[in-house]
Order: structure tokens, then sequence, then C-alpha cells
């Protein structure tokens, strides 16, 4: 017997006696599953059958003769069989030439799928439709979609009842500005709004009494008895509280310019720090805005 | 040696896949490790960010938050950029996560304050209306474990060379440089500097004496490493 066969017999019967302790060294062995005798015995079927296809491969280079009338040219005293090329290669050749033209024409991976194309995509076609949908949104829908964006986007810090959590998380939004928040920029100044009202405010434009006095009149939307010290304040914010531009923000009430001004910049105030939300797109802060706006109108 | 292969074909084709294996190793490998170089702006953490983290994994936080934003509108619209592999060059191990009971934190930096996550750390379902998410009380008394932290640190920079003391590009065009302790003494005096900055913005009087003390609770850190995700 060839010495070929014989190695053969030994490494299967290895591999058989392995897999045979490997099963005998585990719990519960195959359990008596149909299936995982199965696996088993065609996981040894394969190895049995690779291994003498293997052998029979290697022994045919081993003895195998050329054989054939060879051909007349002889280069370099290497001689050519003439023999036909066999069918599958000749189709596997032209096959292969095909697809090469097809390759460098029609299929290389140029304009192939990928992820970030594909989200690029998806993008344009929302933001479109989006802009298309709402050109010309206004009044309560525009509230409406500024409820919506609220609900998702500043809800986790304003709450639902748009309080902040009795001011302890985030600001009032139903009152345009809270005694706290007043005293806080009396105090402190501000320069939260430096891209719309370049000169920030001072620290210390009111001192003592009189900001317990301006906190309460701001607060209470400018209604009732203007304090004394009120007239500093007129200087920039005007009389009604209206503000000026470039100058001081309307502190009498909520506009539009002010909320999205906020939205892009963030702030910094009495209660902590509000992050910057300029990843909403310009229709979206006018709702936000349109909504907050709307929850002081209603009382 | 052409020769020898001509006639033996078993090692020629041995040397045809050494040959395709080493074409495919040089096309393949340097465009991986490009996307996997930090991205501009990545930052390593420090040593307080860093124990942060390890709060944020003794807590499981990553068994219900995920740290990476999908490319999709409706994921970028809610946590902002898609997620860059670049962005995770100094995360050992990543925290991707597959689960998301809660929101994705990749960019929780961006959208959420100190005094945010100090309320909502000790009853979420009160700041979020709804919230299955439960409290975390004992961070505010369990103090953080920087040693621990500090020698992560060190191992990063001396095995993986993460550059901790030395410019990083930022965003802006500038650079940053992330100071490391030369020493355990020197680590905690860095980490209590970032902590004192941290507890300026934060309500709970019991932490800011701790921190006022020389000791750090772990919702500082914590703090700390969520206001850096960004």
């Amino acid at each position: 017997m060839n010495k070929l066969y014989l190695w053969g017999i030994i490494i299967a019967a290895a591999m058989l006696g392995a897999t045979y302790a490997t099963l005998g060294y585990l719990k519960n062995g195959l359990n008596g599953d149909i299936i995982n005798i199965l696996a088993i015995a065609g996981a040894a079927a394969l190895v049995i059958i690779t291994i003498f296809v293997v052998i029979k491969y290697v022994r045919q280079m081993q003895v195998d003769q050329a054989s054939g009338e060879l051909a007349d040219e002889s280069w370099d005293n290497i001689g050519e069989y003439k023999n036909p090329l066999p069918f599958g290669w000749a189709i596997m050749f032209l096959g292969t030439m095909v697809w090469g033209i097809w390759y460098w024409t029609i299929g290389y991976p140029v304009n192939a799928f990928s992820q970030i194309g594909q989200y690029n995509k998806e993008v344009k076609t929302l933001n479109s439709a989006f802009e298309k949908k709402y050109a010309n949104i206004k009044g309560d829908e525009l509230v409406n979609m500024g409820e919506s964006v609220y609900l998702v986007e500043c809800v986790a810090c304003h709450g639902l009842n748009a309080d902040g959590n009795n001011e302890k998380d985030a600001a009032d939004l139903n009152q345009r500005i809270s005694e706290k928040s007043v005293k806080y920029v009396i105090n402190h100044g501000s320069n939260n709004l430096k891209s719309a009202y370049p000169g920030g405010m001072p620290a210390g434009m009111a001192s003592g009494a009189d900001v317990d006095k301006l906190a309460k009149y701001v607060a209470g939307g400018l209604k009732g008895e203007k304090p004394a010290a009120w007239a500093t304040c007129a200087g920039c914010h005007g009389d009604n509280g209206k503000g000026q531009p470039f100058v001081a923000p309307d502190i009498a009430g909520w506009n539009q310019k002010f909320i999205v001004n906020i939205l892009d910049n963030g702030k910094k105030g009495a209660i902590g720090k509000m992050p910057v939300m300029d990843r909403l797109n310009p229709k979206q802060k006018e709702a936000v805005a349109a909504y907050v706006m709307s929850l002081s109108e209603g009382e | 040696m052409f020769h020898w292969l001509e006639k033996h074909p078993f090692f020629f084709a041995v040397g045809v896949f050494v040959v395709i294996a080493y074409a495919g190793l040089i096309e393949i490998v340097p465009n991986f490790a490009q996307a996997s170089r930090p991205v501009i702006g990545t930052k390593p953490y420090t040593t307080l960010q860093l124990a942060g983290r390890d709060v944020y994994i003794k807590n499981s936080c990553n068994s219900c938050h995920s740290q990476l934003i999908r490319p999709f509108k409706a994921e970028t619209d809610r946590y902002g950029h898609y997620s860059l592999s670049g962005e995770y060059a100094y995360d050992r191990p990543f925290l991707w996560g597959s689960e998301r009971t809660g929101p994705d934190l990749h960019r929780v930096g961006n959208y959420r304050t100190t005094q945010w996550h100090e309320n909502h750390m000790m009853d979420p379902a009160k700041i979020v209306e709804g919230s299955i998410m439960p409290a975390y009380p004992w961070l505010f008394k369990n103090k953080v474990d920087l040693d621990t932290a500090y020698a992560e640190q060190l191992t990063d920079w001396e095995f993986f060379g993460v550059p901790y003391n030395k410019p990083v590009p930022t965003k802006d065009g500038g650079t940053i440089t992330v100071k490391m302790g030369k020493s355990v003494a020197e680590s905690h005096a860095l980490a209590l500097a970032e902590a004192k900055k941290v507890v300026a913005n934060m309500h709970n009087q019991d932490v800011k004496d701790a921190v006022a003390r020389g000791e750090i609770p772990e919702i500082v850190a914590l703090i700390a490493y969520l206001n850096s995700l960004k």
C-alpha cells in the first residue's frame, strides 16, 4: 500500500479518536440528541472525504505522466502538447474578459452604495420636503410645530409646564423674566447676547433696596408704579422696556429675535447655563419662539 | 528561485497567496489605521474624566445608554453629528453599546449642563416626566477612585502613547494640552482643581463641602466625564 494512504488512515483515525475522546470528556456527551449525532457524523464524513480526495490528487501529481501529440515548435526545449483547451477553462477565460469590460466601464464601485452617501441623500430629501411643506407656516400651525420641537428638545430642562421645575433647572418660560433673574442680571451684569447687543450690560447698575423694587417691577411685566431707579434702566431699555436695537433687549415681553438669539448662543444666568441649541433649523427656531411667546399670551 | 518555484506547484501556490495577502494588507491597513486616528477635536481624558468613566462603567450606564450615533436623520437631528471611528481613539474600551433603553450619550456634553445632570441623577423622574431611569443617590456620597483612574492614565500614556502633556489640535484650529500628573499627588491635585470648576455650577451643599475638604464624590467625576462627551 502507498505510504500516503497509510498517512491518510492514521490522520483520519486520530481526528475521529480525538472527537470521540472529547465527546466522552463532555458531561452529557451527545446527550442522545439526533441533531448532535447527525452533526458529528457529518463532520466525520467530511474529514474522511477531504483527506482521501486530497490524497488522490497528490498521488495524481506524483505519478501522472503527460501524454498526447507534441506540437512541432519547441521553446528552449520546452515542448507543448496539442491538447484542446478544456471547455470550462475556455468559458472562464471569455467570462473574465466580459467581466473586465463591464467592471471598468459600469461596475467600478465609484457610485456604489455607501452608508454616508445614503445618509446625505436622506437628509437632503427630508430637508427639502420640510422646507417645501412649511415654507409659509404661520399662526397656530407654527405654534404647534414649536410645541412639538419643545417637547423633544426643551422639555428635559424646562419641563412639561415650561416652568423649569419651579426655576430649579431652567427659566420659567410662562413669564418674560423672574424676579430672581432680574436681581441676578442687575448684580452680575449680562453679556449673553453679544452678537445682537455688543455692549452687554455692566454689573451693579442699581443697589440696595432699589434692586428688589426693580426686580418686582420688571418681573411683574412693567405694570404699576415705576420705582425711582427705573430711570437708570430706561436709559437703555427704554421707558416702556421695549429696548433698542444693538443697545438693549426688550424686557417687557418676548420677541422672536431674542429667543432665536438665545437658542443660537446659549445663556448663562441666575439658574445656570443653557446649552447652545443651534442644531434646530431656522424654521424650528422660529416655531419654538412662537410657542414660547404663546405661553405668556394665554394669560 | 523562480525555476525552483515553477517545479514545485505547492510552494508556488503558497507564494501566490503571500503576494496577494501582502498586496491586500498594504491597501487595507493604512486606510483602516487612518480612520481610527483621533479626529481633530478629540481630546485625551483627564484623570477626573477617566475616574468618571469608571463610575459610568461601574454603574452600568452603558447597559441602557449607547455612545454611537448612527448616520440616520432621525438620530443626527436628536443627538448631533453621526459618530466617527476616530472619536473613540482614547476610549479603552469604547462604550458603543447595542441597547438603547435610554437615549444615546455620545454628544451629551453639547446639550446638557452640569446642574441638569446633578438634579437628574438625584431623581430622574422628577426632571423628565415618565422617565424609567433609576435614581443614583449614592453617587453623591461615594468617593471616586482616583488612583485606579491615574493608573489607567499612566498605561494610556506610556503603553498606548496617548498624547498627555502635549498639544492636541482643536476644531477651531488652535491646540490644547491635556495635563497628566507626574506623580500620584500631582494627579490628585489636578483632579481636585478640575472638580472645583465642576462644583462651581452645582447646588448640592454636601458635594460642595466635600470638594472643599479635598474629597471628590463620584457625581463630580461622572459629570466631568459626561460634559466631555462632545
